[in-house]
């Protein structure tokens, strides 16, 4: 297979979930590609699809929910495998970040064996060889004192190093894909500006490819290359980023792009 | 409507809320006193609208609270239209009432779900013991109106409208009662992009029809921009710069407000500019081809 494949193709996913008034198609033909080193963004407001996307690529789709289409990582197809070998997928080749870490952390453990659990999970070995990887990749996320703090407990950290421990988690095994499902809307403005430049600059040391969704077109206009926009299940527009900021061809693009403040000096001004 | 000078009709002097809770060692412990709001004063003159902005522990929604009279102040003191509301009780507290309403961030959790829209609009108005001119349901179906909602849909329950829907039945039911001073505490922070623009609309469009002030609390600056005539920044519980919206915009003084704007994510410009040169191009009549 060729290098210029794709890390992760997607291809016509249509996301299906049993309702009490039938069946209702959630996500309706999606098709898109991430590379290696790359970032896509996919935009939607809500019931717009996106989550259920990552999630039916991730195998953890509600109880009763079925995914058609194809999904390939590494042109491995994914849709279909059964839950043992997506086990192993999940963490070492596809990570997610998603947006309340408080509830992904388990209040229990310190921060350091939820670490090390999800790398000995994949990677085997001794608790203290995934202890120094544990407080390895705490420092990599920017985890100041990394030794004493992977002792810690979830509640000792801020709304923004709690999300920097769930990062650390992800990307322990060196996944070759990460998911971030809107990974910095609870947090406050000046720290999600820290955490975007924490994604940023990990992606540029480890290649890892992302897949980026939020619902706030500002966030993920630095971030991504190509933007996937949704809207109640439909695969709205799709394209390179520039194109899609400065030549929205889609009305609803269009809309969206209109919606947000502006804050700059030419913004309109009201008294 | 632009904003009147002259005097304000909320005013805060040194307001102040201390919260104590046991140190650790538990029930044996020390008591602890935070102080969430710190000697905070500001101004609203009738029609216009003040922001306060902050990141979460601020002591923004602390300070509305206590504007609203939701809270008490541990120290500092509270005046609306001249009197001193600071400890307003019985029928003064009644009176601040009518002339102070409140829309909260989640319309669904400040909604009654078992009313229905008519008794939840008119609540405020029973609560103050005034008939309604007109009738009750003559002047739900104003509200509705007023606000963007089809009237016919006074006999249906929060559950049945969509989260932009839910916050316009909480902005109706604060304008019920003929207000001075709308507080809106994160009101639009729940709702999806393109519905907080439309709410916004909405919420500037009433201030020009009916001259009330808002007290718009808020974390997202960009908001604020749209919405502000004054804006206070907050800090740590105090107010660290305040001016007008557009100084503070254009030249913040403050550190701390430099940050805050700095961490705004934006598009990056040169696209923004070329899609509106665009759009522009698009709507300007002359450019189209005549017709026929």
């Amino acid at each position: 297979m060729s290098a210029r494949a794709g890390l992760l193709v997607v291809e016509d996913l249509t996301v299906t979930l049993p309702t009490t008034r039938g069946p209702v198609d959630v996500v309706k033909g999606v098709s898109f590609t991430v590379d290696r080193d790359d970032t896509l963004g996919i935009v939607g407001e809500s019931g717009s699809g996106k989550s259920m996307t990552s999630l039916a690529i991730m195998g953890l789709l509600p109880r009763g929910a079925t995914a058609t289409g194809s999904v390939r990582l590494d042109g491995e197809e994914l849709l279909g495998r059964p839950d043992r070998e997506l086990r192993r997928i999940r963490g070492d080749g596809i990570s997610m970040v998603f947006q309340d870490p408080l509830s992904s952390l388990n209040p229990y453990y310190t921060v350091g064996l939820q670490i090390e659990e999800a790398y000995r999970a994949h990677r085997g070995g001794s608790r203290k060889a995934a202890r120094a990887v544990a407080v390895e990749a705490l420092t990599q996320v920017g985890i100041a004192d990394a030794e004493r703090r992977a002792g810690h407990y979830p509640h000792q950290f801020s709304g923004g190093q709690r999300q920097r421990v769930m990062i650390a988690t992800a990307l322990v095994c060196s996944p070759s894909l990460l998911i971030a499902d809107e990974p910095t809307t609870a947090l406050d403005v000046t720290v999600q500006a820290q955490i975007l430049r924490l994604l940023a600059g990990l992606q540029e040391r480890t290649g890892t490819g992302m897949l980026f969704i939020t619902h706030d077109l500002a966030v993920v206009s630095s971030l991504a290359r190509r933007i996937l926009v949704m809207r109640e299940g439909d695969p709205v527009e799709y394209g390179e980023a520039e194109r899609i900021f400065s030549d929205p061809h889609h009305p609803y693009t269009r809309a969206l792009l209109e919606s947000v403040p502006r804050i700059d000096d030419d913004a309109e001004v009201w008294l | 409507m632009s904003a009147s000078s002259g005097e304000p009709l909320l005013s805060a002097r040194e307001l102040t809320k201390t919260f104590t809770s046991r140190g650790p060692g538990g029930v044996l412990g020390r008591r602890v006193a935070f102080t969430a709001v710190d000697r905070v004063s500001f101004d609203i003159r009738a029609g216009e609208t003040l922001a306060v902005v902050g990141e979460s522990g601020s002591g923004k929604s602390t300070t509305a609270r206590m504007a609203a009279k939701l809270m008490e102040p541990t120290g500092g003191s509270l005046e609306f239209a001249g009197e001193d509301v600071t400890r307003a009780e019985g029928p003064a507290l009644a009176r601040f009432r009518k002339d102070v309403q409140v829309v909260f961030q989640d319309p669904y959790s400040s909604l009654n779900p078992r009313h229905t829209v008519e008794r939840i609009l008119m609540a405020p108005l029973d609560y103050q013991g005034i008939a309604p001119k007109g009738g009750r349901r003559a002047l739900t179906k104003e509200l509705m109106e007023r606000v963007g909602l089809d009237p016919d849909h006074s006999q249906r329950y929060p559950a049945q409208f969509s989260g932009g829907q839910a916050q316009r039945i909480g902005i109706a039911r604060a304008l019920a009662v003929g207000p001075r001073l709308v507080i809106c505490d994160e009101a639009v922070s729940a709702l999806d992009m393109s519905v907080r623009a439309q709410v916004l609309d909405l919420l500037r469009r009433l201030q020009r029809e009916s001259g009330f002030a808002y007290l718009f609390i808020a974390h997202d600056l960009a908001v604020v921009r749209r919405i502000a005539h004054r804006v206070a920044v907050m800090s740590g519980g105090r107010i660290v710069e305040a001016g007008p919206c557009e100084r503070v915009f254009a030249d913040p003084r403050d550190p701390y407000t430099r940050t805050l704007l700095a961490a705004i994510p934006r598009i990056n410009p040169a696209w923004d500019r070329a899609r509106r040169a665009r759009a522009d191009r698009a709507s300007d009549p002359s450019q189209e081809a005549p017709h026929g």
